[in-house]
Parts: C-alpha cells; structure tokens; sequence
C-alpha cells in the first residue's frame, strides 16, 4: 500500500498530477473496468471472425477437420450456385422496398408526433413498442399466422373484395409480407428523428412563417437539410441491419425460404449451407462476401453524403 | 517503487476477474458431485414425449443410484443444429437420440461409440432388419428405438360418400391416381381435392422408386436413380396437380411438419401422405372417418413400402462412461418398465418383446396405428441401411427443387436436372 501511502489525504485521484504513477494507476482500473468488454470482445467477437475468415478458405463439414481449399468457396459462390444470386437478389429487393418506406414512415410519425401535446409519452411508447417485440421469433410466427390464407389480414382484405389468397404462399407477397414486419418497427428510427427535429431552432420556422413560406416549402427548405445528418445516420444504419435480416424470413418460410425461393435471403441460405447442410466454410465465405458488400454500401452511401447531408457547422452549405 | 503494490493489486484482480469468467464457463466436467456418475441425455420432441422420458430417467436412476441422468430437449431442427455444434466442439452429450440420416455421418467423424463392445446392452429382442439400419462399417454405432412406416392417410367417409372404392393392399399408383381424380371430381368431397401433392416429398418418391426396382442410394453409396427417373415422377405429379386431382403450390408450400398445416389437416384434400406415427393427429380434425391404408406398390406388384427405424439412441465416443451409458440405453430398449412408460411416444417399439407387451395397451387412434403395422409384419423387405454422409440437406433440397416446378418457374426435367447435380456434389461423387 505504499502508493497510497504517498496521496494527498483525501484519496482523490489528483486531477492534473501529471506524474506518471497515478496515470498508470487510472489506467490500470479502466483496464479493470474494462476487462469484461475485452475479453468479451476478443473472445466472442474477434476470435470467432478470425476463424470464420479462416474457414471461409476451407471446406469444413462439422464433423472432420477443415481442409484448405482457397478461394474454392468463393468462386464457387459467385460462379456455379444460381441458389446464392437468387437470395442477394432477393434480400436487395427486400432492403430496396423495406428501407425507404421504413424510413418515411418514421419521419411522418415523427413529424406528426412532434405536434401533439397531450399524451406524448404515450404515443411514443406505443409507436416504439413494434420496436422493441418486432425482432422476436414469436412476433415472426404471428405474422405467418396473420397473412396466411385464412388469417387474420387475408380474411380482412378478401372482405373488402381484394381477394389475395394467403401472402406466404405466393411468391410475389410473401417477401412483401416479410417487409411489412420491418416497416412496422419503425419506432427506433422515429425516436432518433424526433430528438433531430427538436434540435432544429424554432426561430428558422418563425422567420419562414413571416415570409410566407407554405408547410411544405418549410418542410423541404428547413426540415430536410436541418435533419439531414440524423435522416443519414438512419438510412445507414437501417440499411445495414436491412442486409442481414433473418428472423421474419425464417419464421415466414418455416425456415425453408419458401414458396420457391421468395423469402430465401442471404442470412437464410447462409444460415442453409451451414447448418442444413454442413458447409461451415462455404457459410463462412458468404458471411465475409455480405460483410465486404455492406461495408461497400456504407462507403458509397458516405461519399453520396457529401452531396446532401449538411452539418450546422458547415456554414456555406447550411439550410437554404 | 512507487504505484507497485496497487499494481499488482490490480493485476491480481484482473486475473480474478479472468479466472472467474473462465471457471464460470467450464463448469461441469462431468464427473458431478458425491462421486456419482454423471450422463448428459439430450432428445427431441414434444411435452409429451419429454414427460415420459423423464418419468423413465427417474426409474433408472432409482435403480443405480450412483447415476446422475441430465436430459434435454428440443425441437428437430433445434435438436440437428445444436448436436451438430456440439458433436463439433467435441462435446456431444454422452446419450443422444438419433436420427437415420445421423448414424453415418456420425459413425464414420468417430462421434459415436461402437456400442457392439458393450455386453451390458442387450439386442437380442431387437428387430434384425432395424437393428442393421445402426450398423455402419460392420460396427453397431446406433440402436433403432421404434419403427415407422409410410401411410395414406384418409377420410374414409368422404371417400365412400364419393363412390371412390376404397384403398386396398395391393393397389399401384395408377389405381392410387385414378382414386384421386374421383374424388376431386365428386361433389361429395365439396372442393376438397383428392391428395397432397407427392412431388415435394423425397419420402414418398422414395417409395414410387422401390416400387420400381430402384432406391434412393445404391449399397456403394452412390444416388440410385437418374435425372430421367426424377424427370418422370415429377412430371406425372405435375400431370396430376395440373388435371386438380392433388393440391395446387399455395396448399403445398405451407407444409412445414406438422399434421395441422397439411393440406388434410387443413380440409383441403381428402388424403395425405405421411408418416405413420403423427397420423394421430389427424383424428381431432378429421373425426370418425379418419384411416390408414398403404402407399400403393409398383405396377408389377413391387411394394415399396418398407418397415424404417424412426429413430436410434447411440453414445459419444468420448464419454468418459461408456458402461454406465450402455446400461441406460439397454435400460430404455429392453426393460419392461420402461417400455410400459415410454408406450409408444417413440413410434411402435423395435424390441419385439416390449411391443408386444406395449400393443394392447395403446389407446385410442395410436391402436390404429400399431393394426395397420401389424398387416405388413413379415411382409416387408428389409429396411435400406442408413443415408450416405452428405444426404443431410437433400430433403429439403428436394422439396425445393419441386417448389420451382410446381410455381412453374421450372420444367419437371430442368429441377430434376438440378437436383441431381445438387444431389452429386452433396454426395462428392
């Protein structure tokens, strides 16, 4: 305990000591506070990426060891397996439809909730909830109820005369159906479009109201190029968790991708060859093909960004 | 010297926090506590298979108080993917139940433990057929628990009402779909059509090919049929869906295992294919009427139909108690006790002795059941031995490629086409 001995009396760790025991000490307990993320981060995150970038340079059934077979996997993926095409077709559809009307949906939301005055935590909670369940397998296994033929949406709409027969079943609306669940957790990006929208200064809006400006020159002139980072960090982060859906389209499919293949996207046929059919490490070599794919998308839509995203401190390009 | 002693302090905790989290990890080494032995016993199935299993791990572990049975279970496709896992961390649990389609792959990874070695596991009583359905390179790796067999499933009532004569033992698939265009075409069965669509089930097609001469595998392991043969079946399923007389693609793609999304569970055709022992299920949807009859044989008189183990318990290769695992399977196969309490939950005992202790017991429609087995006994030919390591995901592959024709985004001879080179390379042949 000499190190102790050797603080002022009060313990406090001395703000701008400058000397170099007392900084190691700090950083020793940040390393102790630390420790659970890092060992959790290097064990269940790097370790595994590594061996599954190994492995994607394998031919690896579960059962005998790995053997090395390089880039067998990946030009076997892009050349020869029409299955592998079919589900990137099929999830750049599904992020195609399923982003932009998730994203319009929760600025509208957000844009009317911004308003009201009464009852706000409510509205909030209650439009944030889908959010929070719509993830679930359990959720997933109600919408397959629902738009099955029989259920509850199919009934609703062969009412009104729109007589669809079921969505699983065909393959034109069960992908439709499956976007319809992620539309519907719009909730986590409404909330992020809210706290933008109440950054934005009101006296822009009543400067505008003074020249006469309608709502909708308002809201293209103000709204849009004020939350014009926050709607960025949205369709980034949305589109990245777009590309990796998996759960409505397992339980929408009973994890088959079905019918003929409408719903088998990417996440679901990797989740397919690696543990329908043992090919760990051709399951591996897609989960870097679509990691390389999204990291691409996000460097595209970043450079894109340039064009239309405007920060409050770049003050030549701000809101006209 | 300074800072040093909190250093190490912190170091200390530090490598406490490490040991911690390690230990915490790698808990049961499997040696449990009061020097009792300890058996991890995983399965799958459903809450009522799960309660008699337990109410049997109690028995056996009232007999050998020295033995800790640990079970668990899942769904199918849970219970694949998890054994998969683990059998691959070296760490598969000391008794499993298995499936047909496991035992080589399994067998030839060195994941199972030749149970041939252990005298405390008694076969004699044991179906010979089943029993070589768990032999693999000429050593005994799985024990068949129950046997299984196709059937057609009907509503026998609709059927008569219709004037379609009903099923007999001998019927060929020409009769089989000349019986399904009456009854579609009957008013009686009022828009129900007469079948579930054969094409997406390899199970089904695995039987029109022994009806005629051929199999799904050849003994070398090699695929036992040809693109043609696929073309052929394929094309007749279509001829049939397209004439109404099977469920059109939106019926067949909701099936998903269960008795109650098949389009006979679902009122829309008046028969289905399946497995024998779910067949219960159908009785609370379709009542009274509700009957087995045999898949039809080959157009020569060919059956089949075949007598198939539906599942099999084995152990780890790398148990640390190889004698004390063969002592419980022994246990669950060949005690009486154990055999009155787990009945039939498994499928119709393979231990003839249990079965026909277990028969007359059987309540209501699995009583049915073990009657339309009881037709077939001596008839049959032996079961073929397990799938080849590679056929894992041929099942579904096929429903797949069937899928595509019948969305008619293929013609019957491009999927075949398809499969069979899927099938190849699966197979690495």
């Amino acid at each position: 305990m000499t190190a102790t001995a050797t603080r002022p009396p009060d313990a406090a760790p001395p703000a701008t000591g400058g000397k170099r025991a007392p900084k190691r000490e700090r950083q020793g307990a940040a390393w102790v506070f630390l420790s659970p993320w890092v060992l959790g981060a290097a064990v269940l995150t790097l370790l595994p990426m590594a061996v599954s970038l190994y492995l994607s340079f394998t031919d690896y059934d579960m059962f005998d060891a790995p053997r090395w077979i390089g880039f067998r996997n990946y030009t076997q993926m892009f050349t020869e397996d029409p299955r592998y095409w079919r589900s990137v077709i099929t999830t750049l559809t599904y992020v195609v439809i399923a982003v932009p009307l998730q994203l319009l949906l929760a600025l509208a939301v957000a844009i009317a909730l911004k308003s009201v005055k009464r009852g706000k935590g409510f509205y909030r909670s209650a439009f944030y909830a889908p959010s929070l369940l719509g993830a679930s397998m359990s959720i997933a296994l109600v919408w397959r109820a629902i738009f099955n033929d029989g259920g509850s949406v199919d009934n609703l709409l062969s009412g009104m005369g729109i007589d669809i027969g079921g969505w699983i079943n065909k393959p034109g609306w069960a992908i439709l159906s499956v976007a319809l669940l992620t539309i519907w957790q719009f909730g986590a990006p409404m909330v992020i479009f809210l706290a933008g929208l109440q950054q934005i200064p009101a006296e822009l809006y009543e400067a505008a109201a003074v020249d006469g400006a309608s709502w909708w020159r308002q809201f293209r002139s103000i709204t849009i190029p004020m939350l014009s980072p926050v709607l960025f960090f949205n369709l980034v982060l949305q589109m990245i968790q777009a590309f990796q859906v998996f759960t409505p389209a397992f339980a929408v499919s009973a994890g088959k991708g079905g019918p003929a293949d409408s719903t088998l996207v990417y996440t679901l046929y990797l989740y397919d060859r690696g543990f329908t059919a043992s090919h760990m490490g051709y399951a591996s070599a897609m989960a870097w093909a679509l990691l390389l794919a999204i990291g691409v998308v996000t460097a595209v839509l970043f450079r894109t960004s340039r064009a239309w995203v405007f920060y409050a401190n770049d003050n030549n390009e701000g809101a006209r | 010297m300074r800072g040093n002693g909190t250093r190490t302090s912190l170091a200390l905790a530090l490598v406490l926090t490490l040991g911690g989290t390690l230990t915490g990890c790698g808990g049961d080494g499997g040696g449990g506590s009061g020097g009792k032995v300890s058996l991890r016993f995983t399965w799958w199935g459903n809450p009522d298979r799960a309660a008699r299993t337990e109410e049997a791990v109690k028995l056996f572990e009232q007999r050998h108080p020295d033995i800790d049975i640990a079970t668990s279970f899942a769904g199918f496709d849970t219970y694949k993917a998890k054994l998969a896992t683990q059998a691959a961390g070296g760490d598969a649990p000391d008794v499993m139940q298995l499936d047909y389609r496991q035992i080589n792959q399994y067998a030839t990874s060195g994941i199972l433990l030749n149970l041939g070695e252990h005298p405390e596991l008694r076969t004699s009583e044991i179906d010979k057929g089943l029993l070589a359905t768990g032999v693999v390179d000429g050593k005994q790796y799985a024990l068949p628990v129950a046997r299984g067999t196709e059937t057609v499933a009907y509503d026998a009532a609709l059927w008569r009402k219709a004037g379609v004569p009903e099923p007999t033992l001998t019927w060929t698939w020409d009769d089989w779909a000349d019986a399904m265009r009456k009854l579609s075409a009957a008013k009686a069965t009022q828009g129900r059509v007469g079948s579930t669509d054969p094409g997406q089930s390899e199970d089904v097609f695995e039987i029109w090919l022994r009806g005629r001469g051929k199999s799904l595998y050849t003994k070398d392991e090699k695929l036992g049929f040809t693109a043609d043969d696929l073309t052929r079946y394929w094309e007749w399923c279509t001829k049939l869906r397209e004439e109404g007389a099977v469920v059109p693609a939106e019926q067949t793609t909701q099936m998903d295992g269960t008795v109650e999304n098949t389009p006979l569970g679902r009122l829309k055709s008046v028969s289905d294919f399946n497995w024998d022992a779910p067949t219960s299920g159908y009785a609370p949807i379709v009542g009274e009427g509700l009957k087995l009859a045999p898949l039809p044989v080959g157009e020569d008189g060919t059956p089949g139909q075949y007598f198939k183990p539906s599942m099999f318990f084995g152990a780890s290769a790398k148990t640390a108690h190889p004698k004390q695992a063969a002592q419980f399977i022994d246990f669950l196969l060949n005690d009486k006790k154990a055999g009155a309490i787990l009945g039939a939950t498994r499928g119709i005992p393979a231990n003839d002795a249990i079965r026909q202790d277990v028969l007359p017991k059987l309540e209501g429609f699995d009583q049915v059941v073990s009657t339309y087995q009881k037709q077939f006994e001596g008839k049959f030919e032996d079961p073929p031995p397990a799938p080849p390591k590679g056929d894992a995901s041929l099942q579904t592959t096929f429903s797949r490629d069937y899928d595509q024709v019948s969305y008619e985004r293929m013609s019957p001879r491009e999927a075949a086409e398809n499969y069979i080179t899927e099938a190849k390379a699966e197979l690495r042949q």
